[in-house]
């Protein structure tokens, strides 16, 4: 009677949750594994299983090296510009001022807002006569560095990111601030009673004790920016020729513009496999700093 | 693997974080330094009274430059928000920035009306989506993560790992298989179809955030229970879920916002303005409207309102959820 119970109550609880996950995301996501290798076209059941030929076919593929060398770009760019400000801002509000929490609220803002929502409001951001980026640039005399931005290819891709990178700021705030918490107030204080200045405390002794929120906010921005679809196609649909075309945006167009459906399954799986090697790294940093504290 | 600790610790961050007594006492009573300068008579030394102007010029300078931030960073915003205000005409002359010299709802008034952006449809529609879904899953995480956390069996770790790695999955994975299966099941174009497969993708945050919460409830709860004759399920439903009230708050505010604000799902499984969601309809009102600015802004700020609300009210609990799901692994 109890021996039974060592498995079947917690299975009664498990089997529904289990089912549901398993059907609408395992299942999903073993299938577009399978779906990379026909030549589905989005409708019907007539395709065939091509082996490789997909992957073959999309390493030659232009519009996907540029994705890639778009998405690079992003990453870059996610993993250092809303990392830092993130961590400086947390830095900044540290500690228990009550304007540290109204300051802290305002910053966390963007986080529950839709990027549609915040694609929309930058787009008029960057409206090349009335936007205030423009409007600002002219007001210092910088005329020259007023463009369209979103249409101008060499800048899309960056003004596309601060919108992103507006959101992202408050999110690694957030786990900055929670780290903070955890670094002893002795420890800091004993750093500036031994005559630490205060660029001395941060970098020997409160960055060093961050380290496993910088692995989080790492790993999360870079899952993060790698999926990130809808800002982009709000603002710029991957475009002006294909310059913020990143994986994600081409994978949606390969096989929800041109239903080329095993096409488009090849791109996800790739991206798929970009963020499993992020998750990898992710419990190797974890692995290794438990082996450290331990 | 998961540590239970972050729930404490945020939980002593709000409050006496800090046994110390303030630093600046400490600093003027024993100082084992003799002062550099000779100290005249009773007032403080030349060096302390420095060191109290230095740290006030820092922190004016720390939040001198905090508050040119805050100012870049709510710029959006109020543009936002004046614009809203604002008539077609004082749009395309003023811009963006001024406030309304007229003010005006119009713009609110042109993307509700049923005739013309029919935003009262596809807020209807994401009221619809949201609520199921947020309690689904957060329901089916509860069940998991209290089968998860207040027992022990073969492969439970293992178990745990598989579904939590659900989190990570970027969705486009998915998106192919779960748009023909929906066409395969003739859920394809209702709202059925994104209820379902929010409910499953929120599967993993529910559970992880309910086991940890769970792993920390005592024992002895739930054995006293069992020596007094309840059964496992009445423990579960009288003992354990009020209990959870708290965890359930802050799963609901970031259940609640993460589906509200979702556009990439309903954008591939729905089609007809029938079963549109509001970030849908925004959306495509922009397109119908590209120089309708005063009408975007409207829109944007009817769509933002309930996740702002939200943000506004239960503050605490969402941050706190941020902190929960980030902590994970």
């Amino acid at each position: 009677m109890l021996r039974r119970h060592k498995w079947i109550v917690p299975a009664s609880f498990l089997l529904l949750p289990l089912l549901v996950y398993f059907t609408f995301v395992i299942l999903p996501t073993l299938n577009s594994l399978y779906y990379s290798f026909t030549n589905w076209v989005g409708y019907g059941s007539d395709y065939k299983f091509i082996g490789l030929a997909n992957f073959e076919k999309i390493f030659s593929d232009r519009l996907f090296s540029n994705a890639i060398r778009n998405t690079a770009i992003w990453l870059a760019l996610a993993m250092t510009v809303p990392t830092l400000l993130g961590l400086a801002l947390a830095l900044g509000l540290q500690g228990k001022r009550r304007i540290n929490t109204v300051y802290k609220s305002l910053f966390y803002l963007p986080i529950c807002l839709s990027p549609v929502i915040i694609g929309i409001i930058w787009v008029w951001l960057y409206s090349p006569k009335l936007g205030i980026v423009n409007i600002f640039l002219r007001a210092l005399g910088l005329n020259e560095l007023a463009t369209a931005w979103l249409a101008n290819p060499n800048t899309a891709l960056i003004a596309v990111f601060v919108a992103w990178a507006w959101q992202q700021t408050g999110l690694n705030m957030v786990i900055f601030l929670a780290g903070l918490t955890s670094v002893p107030a002795p420890l800091v204080e004993a750093a500036k009673v031994d005559g630490a200045n205060t660029w001395q405390t941060l970098r020997k002794v409160i960055i060093p004790m961050l380290r496993p929120s910088t692995v989080v906010v790492l790993a999360l921005t870079a899952i993060n920016a790698l999926k990130s679809f809808e800002i982009i196609w709000v603002m710029t649909r991957g475009g002006p020729f294909n310059k913020s075309d990143t994986l994600a945006v081409f994978m949606y167009s390969e096989s929800f513009r041109k239903f080329k459906m095993g096409y488009g399954s090849s791109a996800a799986v790739i991206l798929f496999a970009m963020t499993l090697i992020i998750i990898f790294l992710y419990f190797k940093q974890i692995a290794r700093a438990e082996e450290l504290y331990d | 693997m998961i540590r239970p600790e972050p729930p404490t610790l945020l939980e002593k961050s709000g409050g006496g974080a800090t046994p110390l007594s303030p630093p600046e006492k400490s600093g003027g009573g024993a100082t084992p330094l003799s002062p550099p300068e000779k100290s005249g008579g009773g007032k403080a030394p030349a060096w302390i009274a420095r060191g109290v102007w230095s740290r006030r010029l820092s922190v004016a300078l720390r939040y001198g430059a905090l508050t040119i931030m805050l100012v870049l960073f709510m710029a959006p915003v109020y543009g936002a928000i004046v614009t809203a205000f604002k008539t077609q005409a004082e749009v395309s002359a003023g811009g963006y920035w001024t406030i309304p010299r007229r003010f005006t709802i119009d713009n609110f008034a042109r993307v509700m009306d049923p005739d013309a952006g029919n935003l009262g449809l596809y807020l209807g529609n994401s009221l619809l989506l949201t609520i199921p879904a947020s309690l689904l899953s957060i329901g089916l995480g509860t069940l998991a993560g209290y089968g998860l956390g207040k027992y022990r069996f073969r492969g439970d770790g293992l178990l745990f790992v598989f579904i939590v790695a659900g989190m990570f999955l970027p969705p486009q994975i998915a998106l192919i298989p779960v748009f023909r299966l929906m066409n395969d099941i003739g859920l394809y174009d209702t709202l059925w179809a994104v209820i379902i497969i929010h409910t499953a993708f929120g599967i993993p945050i529910c559970t992880l955030v309910m086991r940890n919460f769970f792993q920390v409830v005592p024992n002895a709860l739930r054995e006293a229970a069992l020596i007094d004759g309840a059964n496992e399920y009445s423990i579960f439903l009288r003992i354990m879920l009020p209990l959870t009230l708290p965890a359930l708050a802050v799963l609901a505010t970031l259940q609640f916002t993460w589906i509200w604000n979702d556009f990439l799902w309903p954008f591939i499984l729905t089609q007809r303005a029938e079963s549109r969601t509001i970030m849908v309809g925004i959306l495509n009102l922009t397109g119908q409207y590209t120089v309708d600015w005063g009408g975007q802004a409207a829109a944007s700020l009817i769509g933002s309102l309930p996740t702002l609300f939200i943000f506004i009210f239960f503050q605490r609990y969402f941050i706190k959820g941020l902190t929960l799901g980030a902590v994970k692994g």
